[in-house]
């Protein structure tokens, strides 16, 4: 039966396995003189332990099934619009991004309304980058066209 | 599809013709600390910035890109357009950065060819710090005890390949000695370790360590330098012990993207003579104990492929630490 | 005696004089605005603020400097209680508890009593630092990298007393976030560690986007779209403040949460999230009803923030006896000297008076003025969680992303609070801790590098744990406290915490 812990314990062991196979290249040094591989690989093993106990005593926990997902098409969206805000902040700039993203979120995923969302995007950037950067001066990013 | 590519042409050419007539600097300049604020390039970078700025009349900022040992803010440079506005304050780091990269065959963050140099504002030898309560009163009675006791002897550095580190390595080849090397996280972390007995010697900038030798915790045993510190007059070099071979400082200079317009190399190389040369820059340096020294032009460039050299020679001869 | 008090008084004719008071007042407004910012924290608030202050002079840059930390300190702990988002990697435990306060509509009670076991742990350590600081400094500096080593190991075994579920799953998250640590540069040797290619994980994946990745944004994700908002019960004006059964359970916390902090911040290079984290684990472990820690326990918040406050003095202790940098932010501090002429070392108090003394005075200043400042604002703060959620979560995620970036200036940043935010949601759903793959993060790259400058220093002997009276103490202590944690577990079969996790779990599944 897939639980929540045999599903995590699983993906814990595939990451120590990962982890195991990229240290490979490391070395491993000694008990008396340890290299950058040792505590990783160490760490990887517990890991595996770990994770390997979680499959094996997945007994009392709740199946995979009843977890409920049910926002998980606001949580792609907010993702989405974080990657977007990686990507972007220091192409477009700072005001821009923070707006367009702003402007998405109330306005795509929030259903407010037009007018409100645009205003309250753009001031809302604005203020922020006039309080930080220009008053604070915490370096943040400008566009094209110094925006 | 013709028409528009013309037009398009033709805007292109204008706006490089209005460009290149633009006369340097009309926007602000951006001069990159690879260090963290509070840093000895940090403080180093904003009295030259302030200085630029003063000459310039116009604004010259200081930007912090930290990390790696300074390796993400020297990149940044590297790639960045090289038009005049993007600088870069390097420490000697610059020249070990490359080479440990070569060492690991891994792909360099950079190269130092992708700068160029434009002038050394300060050049600090490192000197030889031990706790005020070990035996060794000269520089020769640790030399020598070192020969008896190879690898007993034990100092800390701010990171392996960094500056206190390759300070060390050039004196134990120069004087055929083996240390220990005990690695900290930094220059602050290595002088509270010395400070506190846990290894029995460091290389440090003379800046730092100055109040605990004036305090009594510290004794100063030898420099690196060519001639003695100014601030410790009785403290030997190691060329004058013998060891020409055991000479690094822990220098600061002004570096522009390579492929910057020449016009705007020789501006920035008049701005930075005009600039050392300003009272204010002149007592800010001396708060932070650092004296100014300026080379420029051929006399830096000559100066920076030696240092260069001299430190590809060392990390090279360190090697990969080979954990068996 | 006589002297200190004619020195303090000679501090705080200086620190109360106009000029400073206004500098004091700017640093703290200054330090709670970006304390408030997720993820940007005392180190960042003071290293972006550093060159405005180079105009002035050296005991105005230093008083200001001081308010921007303190307030740092005391903003963080508004987001993190508000909206359990951490303003600042140290909060992290704050937000436990804390919004679970606010949601039971205990919101203004909870930045309350913040901020009195701030004001209290911030004065009481500043009266510590005067009295104590050159002997305390003389200990602190003979912590070597094998006293470290003990140390770390027992923040690590705390862990285990901070669970409410499986230890097995949060020892499991804690293994993840060591894993985690260990990207970067490895310091010893030079080799790049699961970077691939990216300078910017040279120095590691950082704790701040990892905090605020997991529960800041993993928060927004998980609430953000539920069906019906999270209910945040708004309390009326007279419920505003702490009751007085609060108050009495609040008291206890905030003095051990003082003496733990202070302790553990006097050490040269301990981070400040390590105090919070073993105040927490300590009060738990203390708790009449431990079943509440989670659930809006007060004295989970009275402890750690107090831990956190007294840590942030403690750290001063080796830079003001010493010179002796025992952290990023006291470095920063020490340099902000220099810069102004002023030579720090163990000749300071000496030979500096006024500075040290007028440092002393506007730091229990500062914690004056923050305390006026805040509590008045509890109302104020109180009243942003009447905004609809559907506009406050797309602000306070601009926040996020405004402060992770602001701390370096790198969207790797962003990307990594992206990715862990992402993580932080799927452990949610599969039931599993997060705190612990902080304290991971934070310890593992410390823990690793104590280890082998300790064996560097031996060449090789792992006896200089035992051989080092410090460490063999730490060492002995934390022995003693994984047997008792394991003791029950074998006479009994089954020990009160999985006896609660099955009876919780019996609950939600009836």
């Amino acid at each position: 039966m897939l639980t929540t812990d045999r599903v995590a314990g699983g993906a814990l062991v595939l990451l120590a396995l990962v982890v195991f196979w990229e240290s490979r290249r490391l070395p491993l040094g000694s008990l008396r003189n340890p290299g950058p591989a040792y505590m990783p690989v160490a760490l990887a093993a517990v890991l595996l332990c770990f994770g390997a106990l979680l499959v094996v005593l997945a007994g009392k926990a709740p199946a995979l099934s009843t977890v409920s997902w049910t926002e998980w098409r606001h949580a792609v969206a907010i993702f989405g619009v974080c990657a977007f805000a990686a990507l972007a902040l220091e192409r477009l700039g700072f005001r821009t991004t923070i707006a367009l993203s702003l402007a998405f979120l109330l306005l795509g995923v929030e259903r407010r309304g037009l007018v409100f969302s645009a205003v309250f995007a753009i001031a809302f950037a604005a203020v922020a980058f006039l309080l930080f950067d220009t008053f604070l001066r915490v370096p943040l990013p400008r566009g094209p066209f110094g925006i | 599809m013709r028409l528009s590519r013309v037009c398009a042409r033709a805007v292109l050419a204008t706006v490089a013709v209005a460009s290149a007539q633009e006369p340097y600097p009309s926007r602000p300049i951006t001069m990159v600390a690879p260090f963290p604020p509070g840093g000895i390039a940090d403080l180093t970078a904003r009295p030259v910035a302030a200085a630029m700025e003063k000459v310039l009349k116009n604004p010259v900022g200081v930007l912090n890109k930290t990390g790696a040992a300074g390796a993400v803010g020297m990149q940044f440079v590297a790639t960045s357009k090289p038009d005049g506005y993007t600088l870069l304050l390097a420490l000697s780091s610059i020249s070990i950065i490359p080479e440990a990269d070569k060492l690991f065959g891994r792909p360099p963050a950079f190269t130092v060819d992708q700068f160029a140099p434009i002038a050394l504002i300060s050049a600090d030898p490192t000197i030889l710090v031990v706790p005020a309560d070990k035996p060794w009163k000269t520089a020769a009675e640790f030399v020598e005890d070192a020969k008896r006791r190879p690898g007993q002897i034990s100092y800390s550095s701010s990171g392996v390949y960094g500056t206190l580190h390759m300070a060390m390595e050039l004196l134990s080849h120069a004087a055929g000695i083996k240390l220990r090397h005990v690695p900290y996280a930094g220059g602050g972390p290595a002088l509270t370790a010395v400070l506190g007995g846990h290894v029995d010697a460091l290389a440090s900038g003379p800046a730092v360590v100055l109040p605990h030798i004036k305090a009594g915790k510290l004794r100063a045993l030898a420099g690196w330098g060519d001639k003695r510190v100014v601030a410790l007059p009785e403290v030997p070099t190691f060329k004058e012990l013998g060891f020409p071979d055991a000479e690094f400082y822990i220098w600061a200079g002004v570096f522009a993207p390579k492929g910057t317009p020449e016009p705007v190399l020789a501006k920035l190389r008049d701005t930075l003579r005009a600039a050392v040369n300003d009272p204010d820059f002149k007592g800010a340096m001396e708060k932070i104990e650092t004296p100014i020294v300026f080379k420029q032009g051929a006399e830096f460039a000559r100066f920076f492929e030696a240092d260069a050299g001299r430190l590809a020679e060392g990390v090279r001869k360190v090697g990969r630490i080979e954990t068996k | 005696m006589a002297e200190t008090l004619q020195n303090l008084a000679l501090g705080f004719s200086i620190a109360l004089s106009p000029v400073i008071l206004w500098y004091a007042f700017v640093g703290c407004v200054v330090g709670t605005l970006v304390g408030v910012l997720p993820g940007v924290g005392p180190l960042a608030g003071i290293s972006l603020l550093l060159p405005a202050t180079f105009g002035l002079d050296a005991t105005r840059a230093i008083v200001m400097l001081a308010g921007i930390y303190y307030g740092a300190m005391y903003g963080g702990s508004t987001t993190s209680i508000l909206m359990r988002i951490p303003g600042e990697a140290a909060s992290v435990m704050t937000c436990i508890d804390g919004y679970a306060m606010a949601r039971k509509g205990r919101a203004g009670a909870a930045l309350a009593i913040a901020a009195v076991g701030s004001y209290v742990a911030g004065t009481a350590s500043v009266v510590a630092l005067m009295l104590l600081a050159p002997p305390l400094a003389s200990f602190a500096l003979r912590f070597g990298p094998p006293e470290y080593f003990a140390l770390l190991l027992l923040g690590l075994f705390v862990l285990a007393y901070m669970s409410s579920g499986s230890m097995l799953k949060a020892l499991a998250m804690a293994a993840l976030g060591l894993l985690l640590g260990m990207i970067g540069i490895d310091q010893m040797t030079g080799y790049f560690r699961f970077a691939y290619g990216v300078v910017e994980l040279g120095d590691g994946i950082g704790v701040v986007p990892v905090a605020v990745g997991l529960f800041g944004l993993a928060e927004i994700l998980a609430t953000a779209g539920l069906a019906v908002p999270p209910q945040v019960i708004k309390p009326a004006l007279r419920e505003l403040l702490p009751t007085r059964q609060e108050w009495r359970e609040s008291a206890a916390p905030i003095g051990r949460g003082t003496v733990l902090g202070f302790l553990i911040g006097i050490v040269p290079g301990s981070a400040h999230i390590i105090s919070s984290f073993v105040s927490y684990a300590v009060e738990r472990k203390l708790a009449k009803r431990p079943q509440e820690f989670g659930q809006g326990a007060v004295a989970g918040v009275a402890g750690p923030e107090s831990a956190n406050n007294a840590a942030t003095s403690g750290a001063f202790v080796p830079m003001l006896a010493l010179g002796v940098p025992s952290g990023p932010i006291p470095a920063v501090m020490l340099a902000a000297m220099m810069v102004h002429g002023v030579s720090p070392g163990p000749l300071l108090i000496k030979q500096q008076p006024e500075l040290f003394w007028g440092f002393i005075a506007s730091m229990y200043v500062g914690n004056v003025v923050l305390l006026i400042l805040n509590l008045p604002l509890v109302g104020v703060f109180v009243n942003l969680l009447r905004v609809p959620y559907a506009i406050l979560y797309p602000s306070v995620l601009a926040f996020c992303i405004l402060g992770v970036y602001a701390v370096n200036g790198s969207v790797v940043d962003v990307w990594i609070m992206l990715l862990m935010g992402g993580l932080g949601y799927l452990l949610r759903k599969l039931d599993f801790e997060t705190a612990p793959i902080v304290l991971g993060v934070v310890l593992a790259p410390m823990l690793e590098m104590a280890l082998r400058q300790s064996l560097a220093m031996s060449d090789g002997q792992y006896s200089i744990f035992v051989a080092r009276p410090i460490s063999a103490t730490l060492l002995g202590v934390g022995l003693i406290l994984i047997t008792l944690g394991l003791q029950p577990l074998v006479t009994r079969g089954l020990d009160w915490r999985a006896r609660l996790a099955v009876a919780e779990k019996g609950d939600e599944h009836p």
